[in-house]
């Protein structure tokens, strides 16, 4: 995890101490702008369980954990995570598979159409791997340099090799673009949730908002199995959320991993065409209407009319400390169909958050392709888009709760049927966007805009379960 | 720190397809309800609505519920002779309820919004762990609700949710009140009117 050399060990709200070499790193918190060179490599273990074994054993000794680094920052980082498929491949006994969630033992591709792959995100139009069941291990590289990275790649592929049999089914190259801005043209990564014990500077704006004005970190166990979550954590009782069987639930977590194509054209022409007719031209600010921040990242609730002067700093306490209900239920500053309304709703839905707290994720996205130069509004044919990855306690909780319900549907919000309208739509699907405002600007139906093209649901186990993976003990 | 317990089920949306239909969802749940609680659910809960104001309240006031509705059975309903009457030994509290969106959702807004209330009506049956941590309470609802498949279930408009029908019918009303003028108007009147009408109903697009 961190930069900072804090001797304090790190503990939980009820003082368990939280055993941070065990869990992954990049996870709880990012490894930093620094490392912006990021390879996704999808391997199929095509050689048997047992030569599965042998690369999952070889990985581990590489993987990075989530303890302070101490001495100076390492020049790559490698994580492992495993599909549903990957724990058949390795020979894992039937019975430890059935106790991970019914969701991830079902997989993405088979939920397709409850999260709204359908048309063009069907998983038809995705790459095969994602489809046939051979996309088994995720190793992700981070490193601080286009060279380090290729140096870690190619010690990569050897150990593949040595291990013989397996096959890269999908290697996805990813980086931040300049000012860390995702391909249409946001800055992105400025909201996570705070997290007690492990990021509480973020709770103002990043934890649960509650009806006095102030907020409480999120418990641990909303990210990481095997302590207690927002629903366990005063359980007389002392219960613990469920997991996967020992030891593979310890200090592991559900990834989410989906490659989001963008059409960037189609965007900005769709965007710029429906600014004629909104606020003398504003495109800026319609742009901010719809994800809800300016493009540098100000949340439109701070800064309603105008993105402040100075270039917004994200870090800044309180930058993300903005509520909807106080003096925004109906949407005038930021859209009750904004991107960051819809998926993080805070205090939007009543009840002190109670009907969103439990909806919560850590993004890890990264976009992927070349940048469309800066004017052009044609396509060209270069694919390009958002790796989007997040980390969750439970997937159908979490992330499927804001896919399904926030993103792809907009019913609780009181919006009908109309989706994100930063993913777009189908072509002639009606759905729209309302501008809400003394004047509502309506923006015309949706295009396509996003596409789903690959996904899967992953496990990331903890350090100690990774080698009992390698060693088939759970076997 | 005790050692793991699955608290709940694996995952909720465990709806049966039979329990949907449109945008509907149903759920029953059929729970044993102990000695003490007939005269308590009959005296407090079903006769007193004014006992649990704010659960009522609150209930109305989550869109994504439909209807929900606790009956207390005493007896099997009797359909005339040849059957004879009778009695359960135990009686049953009757559960059913249509909602929009996940299961999960559902049960969550039971168990952080209106749990006292769920206390008063459940808290009598054999069984209820009570309903907070929410896992264990959805396991509890869970185990009934899979069992329970509707047989006859009808949507008068299955593309829509009850908020959906709500924001349509005062959409209709701001129309109404506009067709209702607009022969009168002026086309730069119109325009005004038009645009009024917008601004109001911006809440029912
Ligand atoms: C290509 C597709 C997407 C793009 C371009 C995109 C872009 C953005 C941007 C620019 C922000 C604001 C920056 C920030 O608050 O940190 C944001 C926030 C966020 N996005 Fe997305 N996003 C995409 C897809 C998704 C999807 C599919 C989900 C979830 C299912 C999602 C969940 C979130 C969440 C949870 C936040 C933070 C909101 C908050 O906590 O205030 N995004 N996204």
């Amino acid at each position: 995890m961190t930069k900072t050399d804090d001797a304090r060990p790190a503990v939980t709200a009820d003082g368990t101490p939280i055993e941070l070499a065990d869990i992954q790193g990049d996870i709880l918190r990012a490894y930093g702008n620094a490392y912006d060179c990021t390879t996704y490599v999808w391997i199929g273990l095509t050689g048997g369980p047992q030569a599965g074994r042998d690369l999952v054993a070889r990985l581990a000794e590489e993987v990075t954990s989530a303890a302070p680094w101490g001495g100076g920052k390492p020049t790559h980082h490698v994580n492992v995570a495993v599909t549903a498929d990957g724990l058949r491949a390795l020979g894992v006994r039937p019975h430890v598979i059935d106790s991970f969630s019914h969701e991830f033992r079902q997989g993405m591709k088979d939920r397709a159409e409850r999260l709204g792959d359908v048309g063009r995100n069907d998983p038809e139009h995705w790459t095969t791997c994602f489809t046939d069941g051979s996309a088994h291990l995720l190793v992700t590289v981070n490193a601080l340099t286009p060279k380090r990275l290729d140096e870690a790649l190619a010690r990569l592929r050897s150990v593949i090799t040595e291990t013989h049999g397996h096959t890269i089914v999908d290697e996805q190259a990813a980086k931040m673009l300049p000012g860390s801005r995702e391909h249409f043209g946001y800055a992105d990564g400025f909201a996570q949730p705070a997290i007690e014990g492990v990021s509480e500077e973020k709770t103002r704006g990043g934890g649960v908002p509650q009806s006095s004005g102030r907020w409480r970190p999120l418990a641990l166990g909303e990210f990481i199995l095997g302590y207690p979550d927002e629903d366990t954590r005063d359980d007389r009782e002392r219960r613990l959320p469920s997991a996967p069987d020992a030891p593979l639930g310890r200090n592991g977590t559900y990834m989410v991993w989906r490659r989001l194509e963008q059409d960037v054209a189609r965007f900005r022409r769709t965007v710029s065409a429906a600014a004629e007719r909104y606020e003398c031209g504003d495109e800026a600010k319609l742009r901010a209407k719809i994800v809800g921040r300016w493009d540098d990242g100000a949340p439109l609730s701070h800064y309603p009319d105008a993105p402040p002067e100075d270039t917004f700093d994200g870090r800044i306490p309180g930058a993300n400390d903005f509520r909807f209900l106080d003096d925004d239920v109906l949407g005038a500053k930021c859209p009750i169909g904004a991107h960051v309304r819809r998926t993080n709703p805070r205090d939007a839905l009543g009840w002190d958050g109670a009907l969103s707290f439990r909806h919560r994720i850590i993004r890890r996205g990264m976009p992927y392709g070349p940048e469309l130069p800066k004017r052009a509004t044609q396509d060209d044919g270069q694919e390009r888009g958002l790796v989007f990855a997040c980390f969750n306690a439970s997937i159908s909780r979490q992330f499927e709760a804001i896919q399904v319900q926030w993103v792809t549907d907009g019913n609780v919000f009181g919006l009908g049927h109309d989706s994100d309208f930063l993913m777009g739509g189908e072509p002639g699907s009606g759905r729209s966007m309302v501008i809400q405002g003394e004047c509502p600007f309506y923006l015309a139906p949706q295009d396509p805009f996003v596409s789903t093209r690959g996904g899967a649901y992953l496990f990331v186990p903890g350090l100690d379960a990774l080698r009992a993976l390698g060693v088939g003990h759970v076997s | 720190m005790s050692p793991p317990v699955n608290a709940g089920p694996q995952t909720g949306t465990g709806t049966p397809p039979g329990n949907v239909n449109g945008q509907a969802i149903a759920i029953t749940v059929f729970s044993t309800v102990k000695r003490w609680g007939v005269p308590w659910l009959k005296a407090l809960v079903f006769n007193e609505p004014k006992l649990l104001p704010q659960t009522l309240l609150w209930l109305q006031k989550l869109s994504f519920i439909h209807f929900a509705r606790w009956t207390l059975v005493t007896e099997l309903p009797h359909n005339g002779a040849p059957q004879p009457r009778q009695k359960l030994r135990h009686p049953h509290l009757y559960f059913e309820s249509n909602f929009n969106g996940g299961w999960e959702e559902y049960i969550d807004a039971f168990s952080y919004v209106l749990g006292p209330g769920m206390t008063a009506f459940w808290g009598s049956s054999y069984g209820f762990p009570g309903p907070v941590p929410t896992a264990p309470f959805k396991a509890y609802i869970q185990t009934s609700d899979l069992t329970l498949v509707a047989s006859h279930f009808y949507a008068a408009y299955p593309e829509s949710t009850v908020t959906m029908i709500e924001q349509s019918l005062e959409l209709d009303g701001y129309l109404d009140e506009l067709r209702a003028k607009v022969d009168k108007l002026s086309p730069d009147e119109f325009v005004e009117a038009f645009d009024a009408l917008l601004a109001k109903g911006q809440r029912c697009f």
